[in-house]
């Protein structure tokens, strides 16, 4: 995987580095803003861009609207935001583009080492990565309540994970339960929510996102 | 009834002897000097102004005529005001400073709105018949103290057998009777009674008339009437809502750039440890643990810095104690000394000390100085005074957007106020004066 890292603090920068560099990747460039993100793109053409999102010169958006461009103009290179804190309205225009090859992740999840990894790669190869705190906004801020409301707590745990972006096998996983059981959720959330079921990790994201009401 | 009477008599008779019949008829004397002076120049200037810039190619001279017009009379306030309190120790306290806008026009336009010192344009105009009173007040006390000594100036300079050549004048302040004329030695006891009659009648209208002065200084050239204090309040509390809000920025940018990365930083570090440890590499494993150490203490550096920036411990204890400290780790070799009774309330506490710290990491910035002296007292009249004075080369500006014109401000949100005084050359004496209470 061949990754550009756009971090302002040196110390991060350079433990993201060598965390990736370590499992094996190739990272490209490491830069500390957004225009020299986007160069550093144009001539890398990486697999996965991880962006902060306050950076140099204003140290507020900077890194979302460079990543916005990035969706834009380089569709094929994943996005991954890593913030120190969790804006809704920032999720919302990330995910307008939909939710493919895009993530947004807080910095504390660097701490479990290979699901960060994972993550990456997953939105590296197309997928997506929402942070728990991201899915557990769109929980309370959706419109689907009632909806909702018909799920048991293990099903709403397993659509958690769907929309952080999750395939059933990881799912399975962090649930410590076979890959047939989460199956079974996953048909029954879909049935009760009236969602059309689907083999597709990536579809099955959208469409979980869409119902809680993200543009996605 | 006949006590009464009495006590009241001897107290008029005995007035003229008192010490303050003496402030007050020198207030008289210089204050109804002062007065008409002021009166003279300020018609002038304001005439003046007003002419011209009805003319229109004028229009700006007479503006700038009018600006100074004003300027001038806040000065004149400022006179009388010093001389009530020097001679009369009648204590005004001065009005808002006035806040300069950014701009021309906009220096223009709030000189010309400066309520303050219209006020003190009023005071100039009335002042005209008070100082009139007041000059012939002393006038009248003058001439009263010259008619007494005609007896004695009788026996030493025009003691002649014959009788003087010509009639000895005593002169008469009242307005009926014209002035006496004075034949021999026993003549001169009558100019004696007129000169008591004038010194008794002087001594009263000069209380008097001083007692109207006095209230025409109070609510002319004192602070503020309600409409300016709401102003000025208005003013100050949205530079302490912006000086909170600025502060709690501060804070979180503190954090984010702070403890919160180097914790993130130590979480990745263990996390990496953690993956290495299944890998049985023992090197690396200690490497990443030797580097979250590293940002474990670096963080918690990060968060002492911040906790004290929010509040010093050492303000728990008085600010004595906190400014010792805060003397203790100035890069320039600084003294302190301190007379503070009673204490302030906390926030004034903390005010003074967030002054103290600022003013001597200006000075170890810009003032190339050896030696700082930082002095705290409280003045008699209730008001916290801190100096921080140091010995570098001076040229220190409030007026600048510097970090001063930020201290002026958090200053005056609790109606204190900032005194710089720097030449060029130095000395550097910074004044803060806070009220006890915020």
């Amino acid at each position: 995987m061949r990754v550009v890292i756009a971090e302002d603090a040196a110390l991060l920068r350079e433990g993201l580095t060598r965390l990736l560099e370590d499992r094996g990747h190739t990272v490209c460039a490491a830069v500390t803003d957004g225009d020299l993100l986007l160069a550093a793109v144009a001539e890398h053409k990486p697999d996965v861009a991880v962006v902060d999102i306050r950076m140099p010169p204003t140290h507020t958006d900077e890194g979302l609207r460079a990543a916005l461009q990035l969706r834009r103009d380089f569709p094929g290179t994943g996005v991954l935001m890593f913030s120190q804190y969790i804006e809704t309205s920032y999720s919302a225009q990330l995910l307008e583009g939909g939710a493919a090859g895009v993530g947004y992740l807080l910095k504390d999840r660097v701490a479990n080492v290979a699901e960060f990894a994972a993550a990456l790669e997953r939105v590296a190869g197309g997928g997506t990565a929402l942070d728990p705190e991201v899915v557990s906004q769109l929980f309370r801020a959706s419109r689907q309540r009632g909806g909702l409301a018909t799920l048991t707590p293990r099903e709403r745990q397993v659509l958690a994970l769907m929309a952080e972006g999750r395939s059933n096998s990881a799912i399975a996983a962090e649930l410590v339960v076979s890959g047939g059981a989460v199956e079974k959720h996953v048909a029954s959330i879909f049935t009760k929510l009236g969602l059309p079921p689907d083999e597709s990790d990536n579809r099955r994201v959208l469409a979980v996102l869409h119902y809680l009401g993200s543009p996605a | 009834m006949s006590d009464d009477i009495r006590r009241v008599t001897g107290t008029i008779l005995r007035a003229p002897l008192t010490l303050r019949t003496v402030r007050e008829l020198l207030y008289c004397g210089f204050g109804g000097l002062a007065g008409a002076i002021g009166f003279l120049i300020t018609v002038a200037m304001l005439a003046l102004g007003l002419t011209i810039s009805v003319s229109v190619l004028g229009t700006v001279i007479g503006l700038l005529l009018l600006t100074l017009a004003l300027r001038v009379s806040r000065r004149l306030g400022g006179l009388h005001r010093r001389l009530a309190w020097w001679l009369l120790r009648y204590r005004v306290e001065p009005p808002p400073k006035f806040q300069p806008g950014s701009g021309i026009l906009n220096r223009l336009d709030r000189r010309l709105r400066d309520r303050a010192a219209w006020r003190a344009v009023s005071y100039s105009l009335i002042k005209l018949p008070v100082a009139f009173v007041q000059v012939y007040t002393i006038t009248a006390a003058v001439i009263g103290l010259i008619d007494i000594t005609y007896p004695i100036d009788w026996m030493l300079f025009w003691h002649n057998p014959t009788g003087p050549a010509h009639p000895i004048v005593a002169f008469n302040p009242f307005s009926f009777g014209g002035n006496f004329e004075i034949y021999g030695w026993p003549g001169t006891f009558l100019a004696v009674i007129l000169g008591a009659a004038s010194v008794l009648a002087a001594t009263w209208l000069a209380r008097a008339i001083n007692a109207g002065d006095r209230r025409l200084v109070r609510a002319l050239l004192g602070p503020r009437s309600m409409a300016e204090r709401v102003s000025e309040l208005e003013r100050t509390r949205s530079l302490a809502v912006e000086d909170s809000a600025a502060a709690l920025r501060r804070v979180e940018r503190d954090l984010h750039d702070g403890a919160q990365m180097r914790l993130a930083a130590l979480a990745m570090n263990l996390g990496m440890a953690r993956e290495k440890l299944d890998a049985d590499d023992e090197a690396t494993v200690r490497e990443l643990i030797d580097a979250a150490h590293r940002n474990a203490v670096d963080a918690l550096a990060d968060l002492r810095d911040l906790a004290r920036g929010i509040h010093p411990p050492a303000l728990d204890n008085g600010l004595p104690s906190a400014l010792a400290t805060l003397a203790a780790s100035s890069a320039i070799p600084a003294s302190v000394t301190a007379d503070i009774e009673p204490r302030p309330a906390p926030a004034i506490e903390t005010i003074a000390y967030f002054c103290a710290a600022e003013l001597i990491a200006n000075a170890t910035k810009h003032s190339y100085a050896n030696q700082i002296t930082i002095n705290i007292l409280t003045e008699r009249s209730g008001i916290l005074r801190l100096e921080v004075t140091d010995d570098g080369i001076g040229g220190a500006d409030a007026t600048r957007g510097s970090g001063l014109t930020g201290l002026a401000q958090r200053v005056s949100t609790v109606d204190g106020h900032l005194e710089v005084s720097s030449p060029p050359g130095g000395p550097t004496m910074v004044t803060v004066k806070l009220p006890l209470k915020a």
